[in-house]
């Protein structure tokens, strides 16, 4: 009883150390836990003093010591046995050599095994432990475990389980039907048993943790956690990337934290995730993971924590994110292992659609794909933009200029057996004469056009337009050094003519040659022209409000063409909003451009109207 | 004579995309694991404004898409000057049609490929450069 009463003195005194020392730092809720705490603990106050001085009179009295460290030791051992920890205190040479005896004798009475399974790289290693689990008739907790592409291992102790292990070798299949062998062989004890923490050091990594946590956010932050005050201070080596270290971690967060939703391991070193493999049984609820600025090199990493249903991950600042040609490319690749992801190094993912939930393994539409230098993705903008406010003036003329001397241009009308009535688009059929014969194949041979003459010639035949030009989605389909191809899909207005308000949509692919360094000269144009779906519609003009649409039945000079153009250079609006407010204004420039200044000042132009900055 | 001349390159490039039509779509429907092969090693493939590049991610790719029946409604056709592929013959294709994805409805979509001559001891390869693939009405 008094050798019980004096072990327990200890612990209760650096406790309530360690809580008055944390309190410094709490925010008010986890002050007001403090002082709960506090409560409890003051009753005992003069006790725990008590037991302080004791320990201090045994430090100065050297012939005590010996009498009450001989007892301690004694009540480590039972710790020992309790616990399953390891108790390394080196303190003289005979308490090291029992020490040694301990861990040989411990070795003896339970052996290690190491478990191999080659499973081959197309195998889903989650669910492969998974089916090993159901399927071994002892339970099991792998230690160490580890995989790459071709195999899985992990260390197991107890005989028992390694024959019951044995038994479960070529009774899984694979995906392609081949049985899977499961290799068990006697081992030392794995890496991180050897260098497990004592019962001081998970203490003292439990007070640590404690006040990385926010309790209100189930959030824990890790960040640099080699580098913890506290913890240098106890001389703890909390290195992350060691697998001991991170054992450790995560039994805590198991023990002590099992609400976590939120866990940040960035800035830790971390070079592969074998032992995160466990993260998802012992923090089931996590949600959130930033793994930013650590040595990740590839994504394959994150095979191994596939389990975890995360929302939002930071991976910037690895390694394995400059090994894909894009974002977009590394976006697709990480929503592969988390498809629920909604946000990515903190930006946030398309959101799901119906469409979505009816076609699941169809890939998300872009807007818009620019692949190398900013500088194309300008060029390209400004092209499309002058080519149609020509293309949609009185006189296509001045097309004539952006054409190389030999290219070609060629109008297709495709022909849907399904597709709405054709017999309105008669204005592109003048040199229709396959028509009337609808085939499964049909090539298009007649309407070729030569030269730059002959093909603005016939573009100036062409129906009068008007370009909508928030509906334009453009591609980058081929870029060499003086060549480009891009396509531009969207839709347009006829203006004239029978068919006057009639939307039309279109696809159209030029291929282009770098004149000099900022002209672009098309070599090869190609005009889909079609009737638009409901939807198409719809979508295209959203933006719009009714007032904006009256715009379209304006057929605008080549004066107020070049108007439309200087204003939304100078007030950076879109060309239709530009366009409204000099029509708003009786086309005087100098009164359109004081309004859209008062307004600007006041705020009171929404932020839809401008260009994108993108 | 340089309009004889560009007739000759436009039945040229119409043979060329009326076989690589027929070859493509097949391979798409019914021999899928063998399309990427149709692809130059620099190829690149923007499939819905989604760009992938690459021998082994065009096989990635592919391999995910699910099963296809492509319905092709209207092909067009026209050689690239040479201006733009110096000492390569290349030839613009364009395609509009119908495809019905296993589990996803029937869409109308339009595809533009830049096909370029491979010399062969016995015929002319046409080798796929570039790709574009967009759904009409499939707005991002």
């Amino acid at each position: 009883m008094c050798s019980n009463e004096r072990r327990q003195g200890p612990f209760r005194y650096t406790g309530r150390k360690k809580d008055r020392v944390s309190s410094l730092g709490y925010t008010g809720k986890k002050t007001n836990h403090y002082e709960d705490t506090g409560h409890t603990i003051l009753p005992s106050k003069a006790w725990g003093n008590g037991g302080n001085m004791e320990t201090r009179a045994v430090l100065w009295n050297p012939s005590v010591r010996h009498t009450p460290y001989s007892g301690r030791r004694k009540s480590r051992e039972e710790e020992h046995v309790e616990d399953q920890i390891h108790i390394t205190v080196w303190r003289d040479e005979k308490a090291q050599k029992r020490e040694v005896e301990q861990f040989t004798e411990d070795g003896t009475l339970e052996s290690w095994f190491k478990v191999t399974i080659p499973c081959g790289r197309k195998c889903d290693k989650t669910q492969l432990m998974n089916s090993v689990h159901s399927l071994c008739s002892v339970p099991f907790t792998p230690v160490d475990f580890h995989c790459d592409k071709y195999r899985i291992q992990f260390f197991v102790q107890d005989s028992s389980i390694a024959y019951a292990l044995k038994d479960v070798s070529y009774k899984i299949s694979s995906e392609d039907f081949e049985k899977i062998p499961i290799f068990v062989n006697p081992s030392v004890a794995p890496y991180s048993v050897q260098n497990r923490f004592t019962r001081e050091q998970m203490e003292q990594l439990k007070l640590a943790m404690k006040k990385r946590y926010d309790i209100s956010q189930h959030a824990l932050c890790l960040k640099k956690l080699r580098f913890d005050p506290d913890l240098m201070n106890h001389n703890i080596d909390m290195i992350l990337n060691r697998r001991s270290c991170m054992t450790a971690t995560l039994q805590i967060i198991q023990e002590d934290f099992p609400k976590l939703l939120s866990l940040n391991l960035s800035s830790n070193k971390l070079f592969q995730l074998d032992s995160l493999f466990d993260v998802v049984k012992k923090a089931p609820k996590l949600k959130i993971l930033n793994l930013s600025k650590n040595m990740l090199r590839t994504a394959w990493e994150l095979e191994k924590i596939r389990g975890l249903k995360l929302e939002q991950l930071w991976l910037e600042g690895n390694p394995l994110c400059s090994t894909f040609p894009d974002h977009s490319s590394y976006v697709s690749a990480i929503l592969e292992y988390f498809p629920q992801l909604s946000c990515l190094d903190g930006r946030k993912l398309p959101l799901s659609t119906g469409m979505d939930i009816e076609e699941p393994q169809l890939m998300k539409p872009r807007k818009a794909i620019f692949k190398g230098s900013e500088a194309i993705k300008n060029q390209v903008q400004q092209f499309l933009q002058d080519y149609y406010l020509i293309y949609d003036s009185e006189e296509r003329q001045g097309l004539l200029s952006i054409y190389h001397e030999q290219a070609c241009f060629s109008l297709t009308i495709p022909f849907n057996p399904s597709g709405p009535d054709l017999s309105s688009m008669c204005g592109y059929f003048k040199d229709e004469r396959d028509v009337k014969n609808p085939k499964e194949f049909h090539i298009q041979r007649q309407l070729l056009k030569y030269t730059k003459e002959d093909i603005v010639g016939y573009l100036r035949t062409l129906p009068k337009t008007l370009h909508v030009f928030n509906s334009f989605q453009v591609d980058i389909c081929f870029q060499m050094e003086k060549t480009l191809c891009f396509s531009v899909s969207g839709l347009f207005k006829e203006v004239e003519g029978s068919s006057q308000e009639c939307i039309r949509a279109f696809m159209r692919i030029f291929i282009a040659v770098f004149e000099s360094s900022s002209n672009l000269c098309i070599v090869n144009d190609q005009l889909f022209v079609r009737n638009p779906s409901p939807d198409e519609i719809q979508g295209a003009f959203a933006i719009s409000s009714p007032t904006s649409c009256s715009s379209f039945k304006l057929v605008l000079s080549q004066e107020q063409q070049r108007m439309v153009q200087a204003f939304s250079t100078q007030s950076g609006m879109k060309l239709e909003w530009s366009q409204k407010c000099l029509d708003d204004n009786k086309w005087d420039y100098t009164r359109a451009a004081e309004v859209f200044t008062m307004l600007q000042t006041k705020s009171k132009i929404p932020k839809e109207f401008f260009k994108q900055m993108t | 004579m340089a309009s004889v001349d560009f007739k000759t390159y436009v039945d040229q490039a119409c043979r060329a995309a009326e076989e690589f039509v027929n070859v493509y779509y097949t391979t798409m429907d019914n021999r899928r694991r063998l399309l990427s092969r149709l692809y130059m090693g620099t190829a690149t493939l923007v499939w819905n404004g989604n760009a992938v590049s690459g021998q082994e991610s065009l096989s990635e790719f592919f391999e995910m898409l699910p099963s296809s029946e492509f319905q092709i409604n209207v092909v067009d056709c026209q050689p690239v000057h040479d201006e733009a592929t110096p000492s390569q013959t290349t030839v613009l294709v364009v395609i509009c049609g119908t495809v019905k994805f296993e589990g996803n409805k029937q869409r109308d979509f339009n595809q533009n490929f830049i096909l370029t001559a491979q010399a062969s001891p016995s015929n002319t390869v046409w080798k796929i450069a570039s790709d574009c693939f967009r759904f009409q009405d499939w707005a991002s």
